[in-house]
């Protein structure tokens, strides 16, 4: 049998691979898009709309997977079963806490992601000009900024326009409603001199683009049935099957990357995960999505005698300058002011609706102790779970009624902090760990530094501040973040830049030694700023897409 | 933009889809306490429930300590929700739980014991909550008893975790969620964003 070549290989369907898969297939390029997970039906694997008396163990998990005891599961949860991966994703060093949480089903973390969209600002992409901290990006907000409209027009944002010198504004559907606690504590934070102002979340607050308006039922990070709000499965990919152009091999999992005798990309080299199988596909642009550490890791996996230290690592900086958030709840308490009042649905994004965008170091990059700055997220109001319990004393009736009285009054905020790039803060291989398909596993070097640790400082007094200022109680002080990997926005390990001594890929995502191969997530950005990462690596993964079109249509003519 | 993608009719119908519940055989107050499963299952109800994993006299202090905990007054406590029923699955999932609960429920039958020379199920309620007090409430603590505070913690934390998921608990929350909002509900109270001028609390 011929061995048949795609135009491209995607390796990973999340933001970034879904993107990328979009837009080559509706550019007529025949793609094959491997996943490494199986593809969920909405309908009959999203668990959302269930009471928890409706699941065996309430929503609790299985104690037996889920023990008491188990630290920092993220994931998997009774609410969608066979989504996450529950082996270890990597190993550490000495010293290191991560926490890892890969997604391996079509769509990846879009199906259950946060929804929070800012654009990064010239206030990230220039920092270094501002700071004096690492270096610049080798892009403009100017430049990318056409791609973050396209982007938001493609799947929905709902906001206001703000006028935040942090945060640039974007095309924004209607903004979701304010609930009470929201005034209080904007009030608490007008007061301390804190914006506290919608955030931007893409979640459809009315129907967009053939997507139906979300029902605020607020089990979103369960997954949604209809798709109100952004995923790679509703949104991207339909459009991509259509086109006849797209075939997405599932439970196929990459293990490095294939090349030619110049050492250029030939296709990926894979493992089926139902009969663990190696294969191998071809292709003749590769294009890896597979989320920033995976990605670092297929790419050194791909060990040849071309690239004896992985692929497209003459920099040797492949696998470095790993970042991620400084995330945690950093206070929380309650409002007196609500003691007793009546239920109400608060909880319309099983996350936070608002935000309390970077303040600090605004007119001057060196006004605070630390350089850049970080948001608050501000949340609170009757949820499912009376979390809140730890905080009252006693038993029997006095206590029931207790329970009933605070329902509505908790709040809590959420601190989310840049790391800096730093040396210490990467990737590599496990030079003994395998994974349960004899992949080798990657290795994370994790530490925070001092000026992250300067900010939750910082943000532990603001937070304080605010809930103080708006006659809460203060009932609670995180002394330090989550571990690292927590929030889930990890990004460097493929960073773009001129240079292609200091930097793995060039400023499309290309890699500066191989030109046929793409990386299209967070891997290439320089650092993870003070926003969430998904709006970006769609706006990245959309520019990076069609420059890929245009090469493969220059070489083609 | 509005009318194109799903239609509202078909929400509602994945909405009511997603309400068909599975039976978790084995269970009888718990599930009998989910209402909608109606007469079918009240007809399996069997008479006595067998633990998985505790003995047949823990069970019983564990029963009685989830209704001391959260108590039927003017509405329905832990029992009527099937608390136990609840930490008896969760507890025969995990070894951990599994001795931290027995040694628990040992330690406060020897305290009871040590105290009134009685098991603790044969106490007056006086004395049960008399016993439990000192646990239960920081002024109220007592040297020595470390163990029995941290037993109670525990064991309050899994009868708030078996009732306030249970169909009863929320219900006494008057839970508001997952349900269908065609716009996303905003504070009714515009005119006092400091929220100080509003009607006197209920309860």
């Amino acid at each position: 049998m011929p061995k048949q070549t795609y135009d491209a290989i995607v390796i990973g369907t999340g933001a970034g691979g879904g993107m990328a898969i979009k837009v080559l297939c509706e550019a007529g390029l025949k793609v094959c898009a491997l996943n490494s997970g199986r593809r969920l039906d909405p309908e009959k694997d999203f668990r959302n709309h269930r009471m928890p008396w409706e699941l065996k163990y309430r929503g609790f998990g299985d104690p037996k997977t889920h023990p008491r005891s188990g630290t920092d599961i993220v994931g998997e949860s009774e609410y969608v079963e066979g989504a996450w991966e529950t082996g270890p994703g990597c190993t550490t060093a000495p010293g290191t806490k991560w926490i890892s949480a890969r997604c391996s089903a079509v769509g990846g973390r879009t199906n259950f992601w946060g929804r929070s969209s800012t654009r990064f600002g010239d206030i990230d992409f220039r920092a270094c000009s501002l700071d004096g901290h690492d270096v610049d990006w080798p892009v403009t907000y100017e430049e990318i900024a056409p791609y973050y409209a396209r982007v938001e027009k493609m799947i929905g944002v709902a906001s206001t326009v703000q006028n935040r010198p942090s945060n640039p504004d974007g095309f924004y559907l209607p903004p979701m409603n304010f609930r009470c606690f929201d005034h209080i504590l904007q009030k608490g934070a007008e007061k301390v001199g804190v914006p506290y102002l919608p955030d931007r979340i893409a979640q459809l607050t009315v129907a967009h683009e053939g997507h139906p308006a979300c029902h605020y039922c607020g089990n979103c990070t369960s997954g949604c049935e209809v798709g109100a709000f952004f995923s790679t499965p509703f949104f991207l990919l339909p459009s991509a099957e259509a086109s006849g152009n797209l075939e997405l091999w599932t439970n196929a999992v990459a293990r490095n990357i294939l090349v030619d005798e110049n050492g250029q990309a030939a296709g990926v080299a894979y493992i089926d995960r139902t009969t663990r199988q190696e294969h191998q596909v071809y292709g003749r642009t590769v294009v890896v999505a597979a989320s920033c550490i995976e990605t670092a890791r297929i790419l050194l996996n791909s060990k040849s005698r071309h690239w004896p230290t992985g692929i497209a690592n003459s920099s040797g900086q492949l696998g470095r300058n790993l970042c991620d958030h400084a995330y945690g709840i950093s206070a929380s308490g309650y409002l007196p002011q609500l003691l007793g009042q009546p239920s109400f649905p608060d909880n319309v994004s099983d996350s936070s609706i608002a935000w309390m965008p970077r303040w600090q170091n605004l007119q001057n990059p060196h006004e605070e102790r630390f350089i850049r700055g970080y948001s608050l997220y501000p949340d609170g109001g009757c949820w499912e779970y009376p979390a809140y319990e730890d905080n009252i004393e006693g038993f029997g009736s006095s206590f029931k009624r207790e329970m009933k009285r605070r329902y509505p009054t908790p709040v809590s905020i959420m601190t989310q902090i840049p790391t800096l790039r730093s040396d210490k803060n990467y990737v590599d291989i496990d030079p003994v760990a395998k994974d349960s398909l004899g992949i080798p596993l990657p290795r994370i070097h994790f530490r925070w530094g001092e000026n992250e640790l300067k900010m939750w400082e910082h943000a532990k007094k603001a937070s304080a501040d605010v809930l103080h200022a708006a006659g809460g109680v203060l009932e609670y002080v995180a002394e330090t973040p989550e571990n690292p990997g927590y929030s889930q926005h990890e990004t460097g390990t493929c960073r773009m830049g001129n240079d292609p001594k200091k930097f793995v890929t060039n400023r499309f995502g290309q890699t500066h030694d191989v030109h046929n191969l793409y990386v299209c997530d967070a891997s290439v950005f320089l650092n993870c700023t003070d926003k969430p990462t998904t709006l970006s690596i769609l706006a990245f993964a959309l520019r990076t897409s069609e420059y890929l079109v245009e090469q493969v249509r220059r070489t083609a003519s | 933009m509005g009318g194109q993608g799903i239609e509202r009719r078909e929400i509602l119908r994945i909405l009511s889809a997603a309400a068909a519940v599975g039976q978790f055989p084995g269970f009888c107050k718990w599930s009998f306490a989910c209402g909608h499963l109606g007469n079918a299952v009240a007809q399996i109800r069997p008479a006595v429930y067998r633990p998985l994993f505790f003995t047949v006299p823990e069970y019983a202090l564990l029963d009685c300590l989830t209704d001391i905990i959260i108590p039927r007054d003017a509405s329905p406590g832990a029992r009527e929700a099937g608390v136990s029923e609840f930490i008896d699955l969760m507890v025969s999932r995990d070894p951990e739980l599994q001795r931290d609960f027995r040694r628990g429920l040992e330690w406060l039958e020897a305290h009871s014991r040590a105290t009134h020379a009685k098991l603790f199920l044969k106490l007056t309620a006086e004395q049960q909550i008399a016993l439990l007090e000192p646990l239960a409430y920081k002024v109220k603590s007592r040297k020595g008893e470390e163990r029995g505070r941290e037993f109670f913690a525990l064991l309050r934390e899994y009868t708030v975790m078996g009732f306030y998921t249970s169909e009863i608990g929320l219900k006494q929350l008057d839970f508001p969620g997952l349900k269908f909002y065609a716009e996303s509900p905003a504070c009714p109270h515009v005119d006092d964003p400091e929220h100080l001028h509003l009607p006197p609390p209920q309860g």
